[in-house]
């Protein structure tokens, strides 16, 4: 039956992360510039997020190409200089309007899921 | 040493992949992943050949980043956040670049005998859309054509000579 198809590699939520992510990226960088092993590394403290964390730098790549991010190099006292991201307004607008969408969304699958179906639900 | 190895053989493998790319964003990837695997590694405090092999495993397949760049590219056409953003013609192999160095290749040949095609090339290899295999295939053509009326100048001042 569906949902137990063999051999399907990718779950649903594969599909899902892929446009959710590069949102929490931009979350990560509401409130400070980050490089990008840092981002990796809070996201992947978040949970569920990334499953391969390589597929980050070509989302980073990405937001770099929309604008919706800027990156300034400066030294490390680690090691090699590092490339720091941070959030332009055009990335706060579409933070912003992710986060919107997002909240219905999760909504609205949630009350789906625990078949509560919105306009039909019972007070708790 | 081993683990220098694996992260070569992994690198070696996401160059291999990366190939279809263009040739900076394919140098940055590849710059951008190596940090990753020596920022992983200072992090960790040690580089044996687990802790390489767990930072790789974490990393994902080298084909898998590349794919993501590959939807990426693609992605470009629809803008996140609901913005119409004019990202699709950055996607676009139509640059300013790239339009020069077709006119100079094709128009410059006629108007500017050799030094068009030549100046043509210098634009085609300026390019970062093209992929290389495309940039060696426009210097082996114009490369023929250039050397073939020299060539054959040649053949008939030596058959007259």
């Amino acid at each position: 039956m569906h949902g137990m198809v063999h051999g399907q590699t990718r779950s649903p939520l594969t599909e899902l992360r892929r446009g959710v992510l590069e949102h929490c990226v931009l979350a990560v960088l509401r409130d400070e510039e980050s490089y990008a092993f840092h981002i990796v590394r809070t996201l992947a403290a978040a949970g569920e997020l990334v499953t391969s964390e390589g597929t980050i730098y070509p989302l980073l790549a990405r937001l770099r190409r929309d604008e919706l991010v800027t990156t300034t190099w400066r030294e490390s006292v680690t090691g090699p200089p590092r490339r720091y991201y941070r959030i332009t307004s055009a990335g706060r607008q579409a933070l912003d309007a992710f986060s919107n969408d997002w909240a219905q969304f999760r909504d609205a699958v949630d009350a789906v899921l625990s078949g509560q179906p919105q306009g039909v639900q019972h007070g708790g | 040493m081993e683990d220098d190895v694996v992260v070569r053989d992994y690198l070696g493998r996401l160059e291999a992949a990366a190939w279809p790319l263009p040739v900076a964003r394919r140098a940055e990837l590849i710059g951008e992943v190596r940090e990753h695997i020596d920022a992983a590694m200072s992090e960790a405090g040690n580089r044996d050949e687990v802790t390489i092999r767990n930072i790789l495993e974490r990393l994902g397949p080298p084909e898998e980043i590349v794919a993501a760049e590959a939807e990426s590219g693609v992605a470009a056409a629809l803008p996140i956040g609901g913005q119409p953003v004019s990202a699709a013609v950055g996607s676009s192999p139509w640059g300013a670049v790239e339009i020069i160095a077709l006119l100079l290749l094709t128009l410059g040949a006629i108007f500017l005998p050799f030094v068009g095609p030549v100046l043509g090339l210098v634009f085609v290899w300026a390019s970062t859309e093209w992929t290389r295999r495309a940039k060696l295939i426009a210097t082996t053509i114009v490369a023929v054509l250039l050397l073939l009326p020299i060539l054959l100048l040649l053949g008939v001042r030596a058959g007259a000579g």
